[in-house]
């Protein structure tokens, strides 16, 4: 039942759930999507931390950041990602600048910061 | 049969809470995310939100306030945010619709505010004050402020109520978290504030987090703890003592998960494995070290010390301290903190919210005098402050009843008569009695003994311990009472006055952080409506309690500062006469580091910094230590490296201490059968008023709720999301349950946060106090536990005005 429901979940949610990894969504679509990317919730729905729901929804993706250096620090989905109305499965490369300024200017231009930094993972140098 | 993706989500916001149709927060979210390319200008400042002191720059686009970055060359977070770091840029200017922009002023509490003039706001507050103390004397009027004002505005403020209205009822916050600090730092090390800095986090072997949910709390620091840990993980050991499991644990090698209460003991045996074992640093402690007892202080010798710590072995402390605590885990925890290059102990409110607060800082600095752990590279006793400016603006700036500005004691003459040369009014104007201390305030303000109470920046409605006893007297409509702050809050809720001030970058000032550094945040955008800084708002009222009470001495307390505009040259006037006056040949000298210095440097400067080339330099990393610290040769008497020349030990010894174990004020019994505890979550800070404001914060923690232990949870019939009443002798909530191995057995852990009445924790906490810090014990009291329902559904809950 439970692979059925995440079956239905993953289906369902689809392209938002499915994005959230960017480092697929940097070479598979363009680099933010719009807010209706997550499927529409209910103000009391929105009240959810995101983890919450993608502990199952996307598992991978979730164990990943937990164990990485953002889950460990508590670094939250929604530092990059934004909340439900200004959500983007593929963070603006600014957000990482909040925290990794240094980087983000001398970084190769003509890369994104998950093309050398797995998204979720991060601490792999590709 | 698979679930729809609506009753999936249902069941899964059933984990915290039930569901809750058709909210609406009054918050919108508009996208500020900003490219640096975009910017019209980049300010440096500092975090508001906890005591880590994250370096910062807000962007500034057409006035408004639209992103924060991290300063990757400050000392202190090298770069790093937190979510709160990150987004607090919504609560400024005119970002939020819901900040204070007007005085509002109603005669009795039982009417509606009515908006009033600054003018007219400035003469209630001055001819209130004048009446009470006409009437009722000086000691009948009070300053509450906090560890989150500005340094200037906590100095200005004592300066006026002490030298001005002659009495010592000036007080703080951070009585409520960092007393017990204090007390352990001047008694053990004869000086306040830690001897080391952040910089030992990169070069410790060993960390000891006791009573340190850092992960949380400390975010940006925890994030340097855990590189360390993550970069060396077999040579850096982190032992993580705590009667909950927290996110901090995730990097421990060992936690020691005791029951609440029975640390004194644990620390104890510690030292007994350390004296066992010959662990301890035989010159160190022949050098630089004493053995004190009792509250005479008397000096001993080690063979008593030795004989008192006979009493805490292992295996009798194991049996104390219950939880998951053996003997074996003791000593290996004594063992691997001797034997480190470095170790660098760490802990907040879980130590110093309790009773024995003092004594339980005691006892961590016992066990880095022992092994000589201090002084050198990544060996420290640290304490972790919770707000931005406790240190700088209130330990530093004299902001408690009983200590003058620079570490001066109120009831040392030649002190304080001193600081009424410095300030040129008559000798014997400032009291030489302490005054009321916070518990002590709000108990004369029940009794009618406090008629006018001025409270700055602070929520003590919400966050003093059992604070349905000391809302009554604030309700009272003979006492009136000020509040200054930026947003409604529950103390809101009880004033007579309400002034709007201006928040950070809407004014300049100064924050002096856990590692004795002092940083800048210089005004960026503009406060919205009519805000005011405190600064402009104190000088004014002074001026006209001046008149009011025909008192010269109290307008030549503000004489300095007249004519000063207020957004920049006021701040920097006081801040001048601040340091180059009161701190300038005190041991936390800030002569130089003056507004200039401060300006030109990415973060600050650590005190002692008695000239502008040092202070130039960053200032000092670790006092006491010759060639390191200025004071420490200036103040040399032999060749020795390490000179601790703090103003409370005149022999200029670390002191150990004899402190027996002391359980908490209240301990669980057969009617109440759990410990409560209480502390903090990683997304809000204090009573959520700011935080609660922001959406992503808001939305990632929109509940407080109660811990329970699964084992507690199946004897009880308690499941996730349950509604759970939480009872003690003073008061009662009712919050969702989260089932969870955190607590120990027998313990339930609530985060304070929530404004709503129903899941206000300090409605149930305890309020006795450390007899020698007065802070309160928030972090122990007895309660009782019942399931009352299942899910019910919950709102978020913040204090607005009433229209």
């Amino acid at each position: 039942m439970k692979g059925q429901f995440l079956r239905s979940c993953i289906l369902v949610l689809a392209v938002a759930l499915v994005v959230a990894c960017p480092a697929w969504a940097s070479k598979n679509t363009p680099s933010s999507k719009p807010a209706s990317a997550h499927p529409e919730l209910s103000a009391q729905e929105k009240l959810t931390p995101c983890s919450q729901c993608h502990k199952d929804a996307t598992p991978t993706v979730y164990k990943e950041w937990y164990n990485s250096v953002h889950g460990i620090d508590n670094v939250k989905c929604f530092q990059c990602h934004g909340t439900y109305e200004d959500i983007k499965a593929s963070p603006d490369e600014a957000t990482c600048a909040s925290c990794h300024n240094a980087q983000y200017m001398k970084r190769p231009k003509n890369k994104k910061c998950w093309d050398c930094h797995p998204a979720h993972y991060f601490f792999i140098h590709k | 049969m698979g679930l729809s993706r609506r009753e999936f989500i249902k069941r899964t916001a059933a984990l915290t809470a039930a569901s809750y149709a058709g909210l609406s927060l009054p918050i919108s979210n508009e996208d500020y995310s900003a490219h640096a390319s975009d910017a019209d200008s980049w300010h440096k400042g500092t975090c508001r939100l906890c005591g880590s002191g994250c370096r910062l720059e807000l962007e500034v686009k057409n006035g408004k306030a639209v992103a924060l970055r991290g300063i990757p060359q400050s000392r202190t977070n090298m770069g790093y945010l937190c979510m709160k770091g990150m987004l607090f840029y919504k609560l400024m200017g005119n970002n939020h619709p819901e900040r204070l922009k007007k005085p509002l002023y109603r005669a009795r509490k039982d009417q509606p505010f009515r908006e009033i003039s600054w003018d007219r706001a400035l003469d209630i507050a001055s001819k209130e004050f004048a009446k009470t103390v006409k009437k009722y004397g000086n000691n009948s009027v009070a300053y509450y402020g906090s560890g989150q004002a500005f340094t200037e505005e906590t100095y200005i403020f004592q300066k006026v109520m002490r030298g001005g209205l002659k009495t010592n009822n000036v007080e703080g916050n951070p009585r409520l978290c960092m007393a017990s600090a204090v007390g352990g730092y001047v008694t053990s090390f004869g000086a306040d504030e830690p001897i080391g800095s952040y910089s030992n986090f990169e070069r410790a072997s060993c960390f000891f987090i006791i009573g340190s949910n850092t992960a949380e709390a400390h975010p940006v620091l925890f994030r340097r703890i855990m590189r360390r840990k993550m970069d060396n993980k077999d040579t850096v050991k982190v032992i993580n003592a705590d009667p909950r499991v927290s996110p901090t644990s995730r990097i421990a090698d060992l936690h020691l998960q005791f029951a609440p209460g029975t640390d004194l003991a644990l620390l104890n045996a510690m030292a007994y494995v350390i004296l066992e074992d010959k662990l301890y640093n035989e010159d160190f402690l022949k050098n630089y070290a004493d053995f004190r007892m009792g509250k005479k202080k008397k000096k001993v010798s080690l063979q008593k010390y030795m004989a008192f710590i006979k009493d805490y072995t292992p295996e009798k402390v194991a049996r104390i301290c219950g939880g998951n605590i053996t003997a074996d885990k003791i000593r290996k925890a004594a063992l691997w903190f001797a034997k480190s290059e470095g170790t660098m102990s760490l802990w907040t409110m879980g130590i110093n919210q309790r009773s024995r607060g003092v004594w339980a800082n005691n006892l961590i600095h016992n066990l880095h005098i022992l092994t000589g752990q201090l002084c050198r590279p990544g060996a420290d006793s640290f304490s972790l402050t919770g707000q931005p400016n406790a240190c700088g603006g209130v330990r530093e700036g004299g902001g408690l009843c009983h200590i003058l500005p620079a570490h001066r004691l109120v009831k040392k003459n030649k002190l304080r008569h001193q600081v009424e040369r410095l300030w040129g009014i008559p000798e014997g104007r400032i009291p030489p009695k302490p005054g009321y201390h916070t518990m002590a305030m709000f108990e004369a303000v029940n009794e009618g003994k406090i008629k006018a109470i001025w409270i700055n920046c602070t929520s003590p409605a919400q966050s003093l311990p059992n604070c349905d006893k000391y809302r009554k007297g604030m309700r009272r409509e003979d006492v009136f009472i000020v509040v200054s702050d930026i947003f409604p809050t529950k103390t809101t809720e009880l004033a007579n006055l309400i002034l709007p001030t201006a928040f950070i970058f809407e004014k300049t000032g100064v924050y002096g952080c856990t590692e004795r550094r002092s940083q800048l945040t210089v005004k960026a955008v503009n406060a919205p409506g009519e805000a005011k800084p405190e600064v402009w708002m104190v000088r004014e009222w002074a001026l006209r309690l001046s008149k009011e009470l025909n008192d010269p001495v109290i307008k030549k307390c503000v004489e300095p500062f007249m004519g000063k505009e207020p957004d920049y040259e006021l701040p920097k006037a006081i801040w001048e006469e601040y340091t180059q006056k009161l701190t300038k040949g005190r041991d936390n000298d800030l002569s130089g580091a003056t507004y200039e210095v401060l300006e030109k440097l990415p973060d600050g400067v650590q005190w002692p910094a008695p000239t502008k080339q040092w202070a130039l330099k960053g200032g000092t990393d670790i006092k006491f230590v010759r060639g390191l610290d200025p004071l420490a040769d200036k103040y040399a008497k032999n060749d020795l490296p390490y000179q601790f020349y703090g103003p409370a030990h005149p022999d200029r010894k670390l002191w150990i201490w004899l402190r027996p174990q002391k359980g908490p004020a209240e301990m669980p019994d057969s009617k109440y059968p759990f410990y409560l505890s209480t502390g903090r979550i990683i997304d809000h800070w204090h009573t959520s008023s700011m935080t609660g404001r922001i959406i992503e914060l808001m939305r990632a923690n929109p509940y407080a709720y109660v811990e329970v232990n699964p084992k507690d949870a199946e004897r009880l019939g308690i499941k996730p999301g349950d509604m759970i009443e939480v009872v003690s002798r003073r008061g009662r909530n009712i919050l969702p349950a989260k089932v969870y191995v955190g607590p120990c057995e027998g313990m339930v852990f609530v985060y304070w946060h929530d404004e709503d009445e129903n899941r206000m924790i300090n409605r149930v906490t305890k309020d006795a106090f450390d007899p020698g810090s007065k802070e309160p014990e928030f972090k122990i009291c007895a309660c009782r536990i019942k399931r009352v329902s299942g899910p019910r559904p919950l709102k978020p809950f913040l204090v607005h005005m009433k229209a």
